[in-house]
């Protein structure tokens, strides 16, 4: 069916391009699998340690609080914090932010405060900056992280199920499913580090996240198990190159859309999805690999899904 | 080859893309996108029921809302109910802070008004259809005319019947299912014939509330915090009047729910009553209304002291029966306020973010296959993807805000991920043995769209729970990231599958 090669075509550049990579995919491919699969349990190990010494702030919209924002205006934060707690007699908190083509800051101010009294006194040394605030109870807060939580263990339990009922198989499905758990906890780890806070958005990104991760799991699956007239080394290595090629522009996508962006919507969701990725390149091409590779040795036949 | 493209062009998969995306950019001409609130600039606000209610209920908080905001000259004015006891409202042109303030203010004032007579509650402030100007008699006296609705008269005549100077109590925001406790003084009077309007033999005010709003009232008499939290079992809160203020803050250490009520300078027993009860009357049932007959047009009356005083109360009443229609009382639990300008900013900043990363799509796609002939294909079917999910949008009106935003980026990148694996399998015929070109390219395709149909399955399955479940913003999220997935793997994913067949000539 395939017709003659005609000029351009890319397996010949690839190869020559990229060889440093295939020999380190080549060593993964060759690597023993138990080694394969405990590394990357170690780190999810690591993972839920971080999370239960450091997990990561609630935002606002989780746990209640003020938040007002100014564009346009470049103040060193401690200092300004320093002057709207003394004049407002509450602590506030404040953090400075650059975009593209503006800078500003976020003040945050306990529940009860009021945004138009901190706008006032900014005002007074920042007339030309431009506010926006918000402001969420404690109430509303509480029901945001119900449903947060909810919406976390319903849509992972929804993946669960359809991640079986197309591979029907325990073993591979329950792999899948454990990638995507320890790609969101080790996700939610980093956001620990790096002191981004948990917030609808970032629950969202969270979400998106099961299906990013899924993606590249069940091409890694799919190949594995009904690819039968390659070796799984060979298997193994078409999959990885489609994947890598898969999560590159992902990432790429997604690093430029971080800097370009000042909304913290739009940079929180880059962000963990970033994490989330990043912690999946290990998940799926070495641990899931690995018991791919030690289920096959197991059960040779054992794939027909 | 020309033959060929001319069969490209008509496989039905690409006539479809092209069809939608003709149709998409019609749409996009004749019909401009509308955008969020966090984009076009406005206040936003979610306020919170007291209570769960059911959607009847809830049906008419959204309507009272709507037509208070109307009244206030707002233009622009979206309300939604979310779930049983989320309402959100978007007002779009709010230029600042002060104004989204105003707003949140108007939304939380809104009282729920009830009429009582004999301790039944046989009409709310929905139950009011219309509000007539009151009138200022010479003699001081004054009137405020309106018509209750048929169900509400009917129940009415029928409690009425025969109970002429009886007294018709009608109340704004009481305390519901609380425990009130007193100074003896007010406990007594409470107790009195004080406000029973012209028949000492009705029940007392305390009899009537205790029925109608389960509001029990203690004479205070040095209980301790424990004993009155004991008594407050089962009750929403505790009303404390003119006692000792150490109370509210021993009861509130027990997380119970306190209002403090202090008398004062100069007010009476009775004020404090009318006050803490939200009380309006009681007034005296004129005798028309106690033959049975039901009428939806009644009047209040009243009569002051003078001229001034008679205005004062009649607009009250007045303002109180056109306002107070709330079923269910209302708190606004969170509030966002984007200014125009800045919404602009984002908006701009989406689109330019949006391009950068497609043209990261192509750069990045054009050095893993050093290929145009794959990376254009791939990045434009991407960008198509986008006009067709705008279009769609700008079809349903639907109201793009940065989560939106979000979803369409996030159903690009799935969108490019299965480009990438539909690209792979077309090129693995190649380079491997002899054995697997035997692989027809309808298996390998085969493969491509198992791994796209289970990938897209788990995201649709994972996100319609964000969009069944979450109040707030993020129904946007999933909702354009649902469609765009679907739009993926029935319009475009086939579509590119054959161009690329075509490109990389394997059809």
């Amino acid at each position: 069916m395939s017709k003659p090669k005609t000029k351009g075509k890319p397996s010949a550049g690839k190869a020559a391009g990229a060889n440093r990579t295939r020999k380190w995919l080549k060593s993964l491919a060759e690597m023993e699998y138990k080694k394969m699969i405990l590394y990357p349990l170690v780190v999810f190990l690591l993972a839920l340690i971080l999370l239960a010494v450091n997990f990561p702030i609630l935002g606002i919209d989780l746990q209640g609080g003020v938040v007002v924002t100014a564009y346009g205006v470049d103040a060193n934060p401690d200092q300004l914090a320093k002057d709207l707690s003394a004049k407002l007699g509450v602590d506030v908190r404040v953090e400075s932010f650059t975009g593209v083509d503006t800078k500003g800051v976020r003040v945050y101010a306990p529940v009860g405060t009021d945004p138009t009294e901190i706008i006032q006194i900014m005002r007074e040394t920042y007339p030309d900056a431009e506010y926006t605030h918000s402001e969420v109870q404690p109430t509303f807060g509480e029901i945001a992280q119900k449903q947060g939580l909810r919406a976390i263990a319903l849509a992972f339990i929804a993946m669960a199920v359809v991640v079986f009922l197309f591979f029907r198989h325990p073993v591979p499905s329950f792999t899948i499913i454990f990638s995507a758990l320890s790609d969101m906890a080790i996700a939610i780890a980093m956001m620990g580090i790096f002191g981004i806070e948990l917030t609808t958005a970032t629950i969202a990104a969270l979400l998106m996240l099961i299906g990013y991760t899924v993606d590249s799991n069940i091409l890694l699956t799919t190949k594995l198990l009904r690819r039968k007239e390659d070796t799984v080394e060979d298997a193994y290595l078409s999959a990885v190159s489609t994947g890598f090629t898969m999560s590159t522009t992902t990432l790429g996508a997604l690093i430029v859309l971080w800097f370009i962006s000042t909304s913290q919507t739009i940079d929180n969701i880059a962000i963990v999805l970033i994490f989330g990725l990043l912690a999946d390149f290990m998940n799926t091409w070495v641990l899931n690999a690995g018991v791919l590779k030690w289920y096959l040795s197991r059960a040779p036949r054992g794939g027909s899904a | 080859m020309k033959k060929r493209t001319k069969r490209l062009l008509l496989n039905w998969r690409v006539l479809l893309l092209i069809l939608f995306l003709v149709g998409s950019i019609a749409t996009l001409a004749l019909k401009p996108l509308t955008f969020g609130i966090d984009i076009s600039g406005g206040v936003a606000l979610v306020a919170q029921t007291e209570h769960p209610v059911d959607s009847d209920t809830m049906q008419l908080v959204v309507d009272s809302l709507q037509k208070r905001l109307n009244t206030l000259g707002l233009r622009d004015i979206t309300v939604e109910a979310q779930g049983d006891q989320i309402v959100l409202v978007k007002v779009a042109n709010v230029s600042t802070a002060e104004q989204a303030n105003q707003i949140k203010a108007v939304i939380e004032s809104q009282g729920v008004f009830y009429m009582e007579f004999t301790g039944t509650i046989f009409g709310t402030g929905n139950d009011i259809e219309y509000v007539g100007i009151y009138q200022i008699k010479p003699d001081n006296s004054w009137a405020v005319p309106f018509r209750i609705s048929k169900s509400a008269a009917e129940k009415f005549a029928e409690l009425a019947y025969g109970k002429v100077g009886w007294p018709v109590d009608m109340f704004l925001d009481p305390p519901v299912n609380s425990l009130m406790v007193v100074p003896d003084s007010v406990y007594r009077l409470m107790n009195s014939t004080e406000f029973n309007a012209e028949a000492p033999e009705a029940p007392t005010l305390m009899e009537r509330i205790g029925k109608a709003f389960n509001i029990t009232v203690v004479s205070y008499a040095n209980q301790s915090a424990d004993e009155i939290a004991k008594l407050a079992q089962g009750k929403d809160k505790i009303v404390l009047i003119d006692v000792p203020q150490d109370l509210q803050n021993e009861l509130e250490k027990m997380n119970l729910t306190v209002r403090y009520i202090p008398r004062e300078p100069g007010e009476s027993d009775h004020q404090i009553v009318v006050k803490a009860l939200g009380l309006y009357g009681p007034y005296s049932l004129g005798e028309g209304l106690t033959v049975g007959e039901p009428q939806q047009d009644v009047q209040i009356t009243g009569s002051a002291p003078d001229r001034l005083t008679a205005e004062q109360e009649a607009s009250t009443i007045y303002t109180v029966l056109k306002s107070g229609s709330l079923p269910v009382k209302l708190t606004v639990v969170g509030m966002e306020f984007i200014s125009p300008r800045l919404g602009e900013d984002f908006k701009n900043q989406a689109l330019y973010a949006g391009l950068a990363a497609l043209i990261a799509v192509l750069l990045i796609v054009y050095f893993h296959y050093r290929n145009l002939r794959i990376a254009i294909p791939v990045a434009s079917t991407s960008l198509f993807e986008a006009i067709i999910i705008l279009g769609f949008a700008a079809l349903i009106n639907w109201n793009l805000d940065l989560p939106s935003i979000a979803g369409i980026i996030a159903a690009i990148g799935t969108g490019v991920d299965q480009q990438v694996v539909i690209t792979d399998e077309l090129l693995s015929g190649e380079k491997s043995t002899k054995i697997t070109r035997r692989a027809s390219v309808l298996k390998r395709m085969g493969r491509a769209f198992f791994v796209i149909f289970a990938s897209a399955a788990t995201t649709i399955a994972a996100m319609s729970f964000l969009l069944v479940y979450f109040v707030g913003t993020l129904k946007g999220f999933a909702f354009t990231t649902i469609l765009g997935v679907l739009i993926g793997i029935l319009i475009t994913r086939p579509a590119y599958a054959e161009i690329a067949k075509y490109l990389l000539g394997e059809d």
